[in-house]
């Protein structure tokens, strides 16, 4: 299975990552330990662009709720960007689509974060 | 002949390692026998969806053994059932507490058990047998929705 975490960092507290594939199981943890090492580098404000995934499963889901409630123990945020029609619709099966915040762009996730994402 | 002829009656049986490498495999069959079936992409979607979350399951409770994973697929009339079995240390089903996702603080959100909540959504029929030390059965049926 083709998988891949593309992210750059947009300052020394916001980073965005970028997965392309399937996050399954098998896949899950390595977006968990990225989010967890911009976390450790000082990246509190994680944009998650979910526009390449053809399919998350509820390891997934999990890992993203998991990342949401570390960051906000540092004051930080998660955000997500374009899930695709899959993706959204798991979101909206366990009710997580009211818990993260969604939106269309990556430039639009990046204003609502504090200081902008600049 | 439709497809969905051409695909009645049959069963296809998988046994796979209880390995989260395999998942992807299982995946793509389920998603060919869907459509061999004739379901529309959101149905193959759906079997897909909970095929892999009831291996996600088998593979968390079997990894400790060496026993494999067996999905077995019966292809019907109109409807397609799937049975996931491992022999795995099974759990008390008694024991599963659902959260109440409507109502939960996103402090309080669990990290994991979402996986039975997409089955009971994304299958029509959904069951599960398990016993500590007596392995867990998963089975899920998805209907046919075009008219018989």
């Amino acid at each position: 299975m083709n998988f891949e975490i593309n992210s750059r960092t947009v300052n020394n507290q916001t980073a965005v990552v970028a997965p392309v594939g399937e996050v399954d199981l098998h896949t899950a943890p390595e977006i968990k330990q990225h989010i967890a090492a911009l976390s450790d580098q000082g990246c509190t404000q994680i944009v998650v662009d979910l526009s390449r995934i053809d399919y998350m499963d509820s390891t997934g889901l999990g890992v993203l709720v998991g990342a949401l409630k570390r960051l906000r123990e540092k004051d930080g945020e998660l955000r997500l960007v374009q899930p695709t029609p899959r993706v959204m619709r798991v979101l909206e099966i366990t009710r997580l689509v009211n818990v993260f915040q969604i939106f269309h762009s990556e430039e639009e996730a990046l204003n609502s974060l504090p200081g902008g994402g600049a | 002949m439709t497809a969905m002829d051409t695909a009645t009656a049959g069963k296809i049986e998988l046994r796979i390692p209880a390995r989260s490498e395999f998942l992807s495999l299982v995946r793509l069959a389920a998603a060919a026998i869907g459509s061999q079936m004739g379901f529309d992409m959101d149905a193959i979607d759906d079997v897909k969806t909970g095929v892999g979350e009831a291996c996600n399951n088998a593979i968390q409770h079997a990894s400790a053994t060496d026993r494999d994973i067996q999905v077995v697929f019966s292809l019907q009339a109109d409807q397609l059932m799937v049975e996931v079995r491992d022999a795995g240390a099974g759990f008390d089903l008694s024991s599963y507490s659902e959260v109440d996702l409507d109502t939960v603080a996103a402090e309080d959100l669990p990290d994991s058990g979402y996986g039975l909540l997409l089955i009971q959504a994304l299958m029509d029929e959904f069951d599960c047998l398990s016993q500590p030390g007596a392995g867990t059965v998963v089975r899920m049926v998805k209907r046919c929705s075009r008219p018989a």
